[in-house]
């Protein structure tokens, strides 16, 4: 492995370790309720459901049905706290790279060696990625086993769907703050335009179902190309994760083009 | 022989302000280069040109005959920031591991013995070092993989006395195996017993480059002469160099300057009982520089 890839992973894996018990212990508490809440269908069903304001299930993912085993996995871990738990910690991640150490000024002698500019974000990048393929992993194990032990039956590929598309939705937004970082230098920055993207963009997605007047939009949201494919119930939308891996790497590639032009810690 | 650095018309402006202006300088090969200003002169912008951390507005900068973009070169030299930092909970014998190893190796023995010249602390997490210890890291760092070239920005700075002397006699060693040093220091003391050449800067500009040997040649020394009885003045009027002449009774005081051969001829012809013949005052010369007149100076006198 590049040591500059095995030295970003090495700094990071405090904060990944964190990640991955906090990520792993979220989804075994959720679907430890699963058993209590297909005891009570009353309470949980879709008449339940259909309470609550439609703008609010709509924000939900639809709340269409919470007492089918793919139902409440789509609703509680695939549609929003899964994506966003990870984008959070990808960013972060993403910020790591360039922007942080930037701003502490221990880029600086990073940079003075001898590593082309280009291969120094290139291999940031590569960590990110790593960092993040582990995370993704690790729970993707954890949800496959508990799910079992609950009786979900959700089947093994539509959960490696579903856990395909958090990781790319979480790289494109690692490497989104990635990007900002390598052009600004300001992890500031990095994270407001991450936060405003994912927050706006899930908005768009989730709304813009019913929204006509921004429906329009749902194509630029990331979120788009993780949710509209409905991973879970329908498996693997090729063309979608492509869009989110091609995203990826225009990102990618602006974030060594900038990171290349431009005067360091200043 | 090729310089290691050239620099032609190396301006740098950050937005509006100025940072360096039209720098013409050349540093040669095994020479050590003192690099001196006041606070905000541009020492560090020079540097950091120099090393491809920022890039320059206008004008060239060559590194050991190519350009400093070019990965490899960054390889042979050996770089310390002025604004070090080192954080985290990682140990610094880790962190130069990881350095040693991207400059293509260095030995845990070298790391070591060097450590145990300048007493750092390698097993404490970096972020809890002393000022000083973080510093011993830095030289270590660029120390460590023998570069030919080191460029060391304010070295000295938080370094108690003794470590002060070990890092200058680092740096005499380095110049004997013919390699280069380019150290910048607000003081001429810092430097003037390592260099062989000093540059000054001041507001972004380059205001001299000078010989330290010739310069000490040239500087105004105070010289005391005591004799067993009193001395005739016109023994000592009109002589070559000497100054502010004051005869009294058995002593004699002058300043001179240049060389001291005619004084010391004339007082040889006197029973001498003492003598006190100050260093040079380098500091005093090179702080006329920093100040307005010193430019007025520069221009018309070196
Ligand atoms: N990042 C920056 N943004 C704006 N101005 C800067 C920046 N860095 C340096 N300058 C300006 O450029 C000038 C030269 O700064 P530089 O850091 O090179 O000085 P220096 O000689 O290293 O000073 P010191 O002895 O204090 O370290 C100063 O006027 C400084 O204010
Ligand atoms: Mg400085």
């Amino acid at each position: 492995m590049p040591v500059l890839v095995s030295k970003s992973l090495r700094d990071y894996r405090r904060s990944l370790a964190g990640w991955t018990v906090g990520i792993t212990a979220f989804f075994a508490l959720y679907l430890s309720f699963y058993p209590s809440i297909t005891k009570d269908p009353e309470l949980y069903g879709r008449a339940a459901l259909a309470k609550f304001p439609g703008a609010m299930r709509d924000l939900m993912g639809g709340l269409e049905d919470f007492t089918s085993g793919i139902g409440y996995l789509h609703s509680l871990v695939y549609q929003l706290f899964g994506p966003m738990l990870f984008v959070v910690c990808a960013a972060i991640l993403g910020n790591r790279a360039l922007a942080q150490p930037e701003e502490s000024g221990t880029l600086e002698l990073t940079v003075t060696l001898p590593v082309d500019r280009r291969r120094l974000v290139f291999e940031r990048f590569a960590a990110l990625a790593l960092g993040l393929l582990g995370l993704a992993v690790v729970t993707f194990l954890a949800v496959w086993v508990l799910s079992s032990a609950v009786d979900m039956n959700v089947a093994f590929d539509r959960i490696l769907a579903g856990h395909t598309g958090i990781l790319l939705l979480s790289l494109l937004f690692g490497t989104l703050a990635l990007a900002v970082g390598a052009a600004t230098g300001r992890r500031g920055i990095a994270m407001a335009v991450v936060g405003v993207v994912a927050v706006g963009g899930y908005v768009v997605e989730s709304m813009g179902r019913n929204v006509d007047a921004i429906a329009w939009l749902r194509w630029i949201s990331p979120f788009h190309y993780y949710l509209d494919g409905r991973p879970l119930y329908q498996g693997f939308p090729t063309g979608d994760y492509l869009v989110l891996a091609g995203a990826t790497v225009v990102l990618l590639v602006t974030a060594i083009l900038a990171f290349d032009r431009r005067d360091v810690g200043v | 022989m090729t310089a290691v650095v050239r620099t032609e018309g190396l301006t740098k402006f950050y937005g509006d302000r100025r940072g360096l202006e039209d720098l013409d300088l050349e540093i040669r090969p095994g020479e050590v280069f003192g690099y001196l200003g006041p606070n905000g002169a541009g020492k560090t912008t020079t540097i950091r040109l120099i090393l491809d951390v920022i890039r320059p507005t206008r004008g060239r900068v060559t590194v050991l005959g190519t350009d400093p973009r070019d990965a490899r070169v960054r390889g042979r030299i050996g770089y310390l920031p002025g604004e070090l930092a080192l954080e985290g909970r990682e140990r610094a014998r880790d962190y130069l591991a990881f350095l040693g190893g991207v400059r293509g190796g260095v030995s845990r023995e070298r790391i070591g013995a060097l450590a145990e010249r300048l007493e750092a602390d390698l097993s404490a997490p970096m972020g809890r070092l002393s000022k000083g210890n973080k510093q011993k890291v830095g030289l270590i760092q660029a120390f460590m993989h023998e570069p030919e070239f080191l460029i060391l920005d304010e070295p000295t700075s938080g370094l108690d006395p003794l470590v002060q002397q070990e890092f200058l006699a680092m740096v005499r060693e380095v110049r004997a195996s013919g390699r280069t040093v380019l150290m910048s220091s607000h003081v001429l003391a810092e430097v003037e017993n390592v260099s062989d050449r000093v540059g000054i800067v001041r507001a972004g500009r380059l205001v001299t480059v000078e010989d330290i040997a010739a310069l000490r040649e040239k500087a105004v020394r105070l010289v005391e002469f005591h004799f067993d009885a009193p001395v005739p003045r016109e023994a000592f009027e009109g002589l070559a160099g000497v100054r502010d002449l004051r005869v009294e009774g058995a002593s004699v005081r002058c300043t001179i300057d240049g060389r001291p051969d005619a004084l010391v001829k004339a007082a040889a012809r006197f029973t001498m009982v003492h003598m006190v013949c100050a260093e040079p005052d380098l500091e005093e010369i090179f702080l006329t520089y920093y100040s307005e007149e010193g430019e007025h100076h520069a221009g018309a006198g070196v």
